[in-house]
């Protein structure tokens, strides 16, 4: 009973993460500007993966220091390269 | 207390990359975590208190973050803003670090350049077009 409930809440994580994911990549064929762009992916590439690699924990335990590793790693990478990339993509203000 | 959390995050590095809690092994993360070189402008000065109210507010901004992608989602948001937020006073490089963390962590916000003047430009996206 536990099982089919672990099951089902680890599916239902990673099925949310894959769903932003498409959410937040579809948008960059888009006309929007950089800093729309960024947003989305927020949505996908950190908010997607770290609902996926959280479904992972559940299926695969035994991993779980390798995994809080991967969702330490994608929170702080993925938000400060947004950070970085909004800084490049904007310019100086001459005040 | 800076040396003290940056030791803890070291620490919690070495132990999640190698899951081994032997003894030995402790014993060579502390050495290693101590040998690493610090950064020359890390500012030991930051209180506790600050330091866990953002800590705080990081954990906070996970639920936030969530809503928001879900808000973002369901009701397009189709005006774009540029806005100041204050730096609070006192605030050390790690606290700043934390600071853009949490606000580029949630969907509809980005800090696009931190002034160190004294504010952070945050870029927004909204569902209603601002004043």
């Amino acid at each position: 009973m536990i099982d089919q409930l672990i099951n089902i809440v680890s599916y239902g994580c990673i099925v949310v993460g894959l769903v932003f994911w498409l959410w937040g990549t579809w948008p960059l064929v888009g006309p929007r500007s950089v800093l729309y762009k960024l947003h989305t992916l927020s949505v996908a590439d950190t908010l997607g993966s770290v609902a996926i690699v959280v479904g992972l924990l559940l299926k695969i335990p035994s991993e779980w220091p390798l995994l809080i590793m991967a969702l330490i790693a994608l929170a702080i990478w993925n938000t400060i390269l947004g950070y970085v990339l909004a800084y490049c993509s904007t310019e100086e203000p001459n005040d | 207390m800076t040396f003290f959390l940056d030791l803890c995050l070291r620490l919690t590095v070495w132990f999640l990359l190698t899951a081994d809690p032997s003894p030995i092994n402790i014993g060579i993360g502390i050495v290693v975590c101590l040998l690493i070189p610090r950064s020359a402008t890390l500012s030991y000065t930051a209180s506790l208190r600050d330091w866990g109210e953002a800590l705080w507010q990081s954990v906070v901004a996970i639920p936030q973050a969530y809503i928001e992608a879900v808000e973002i989602m369901v009701r397009p948001h189709r005006y774009e803003d540029l806005t100041r937020k204050d730096v609070p006073p006192r605030r050390t490089p790690g606290l700043v670090f934390l600071d853009i963390f949490v606000i580029t962590f949630t969907p509809k916000t980005i800090v696009t350049r931190y002034h160190k003047r004294g504010w952070y430009e945050v870029h927004w996206i909204r569902r209603r077009k601002p004043q």
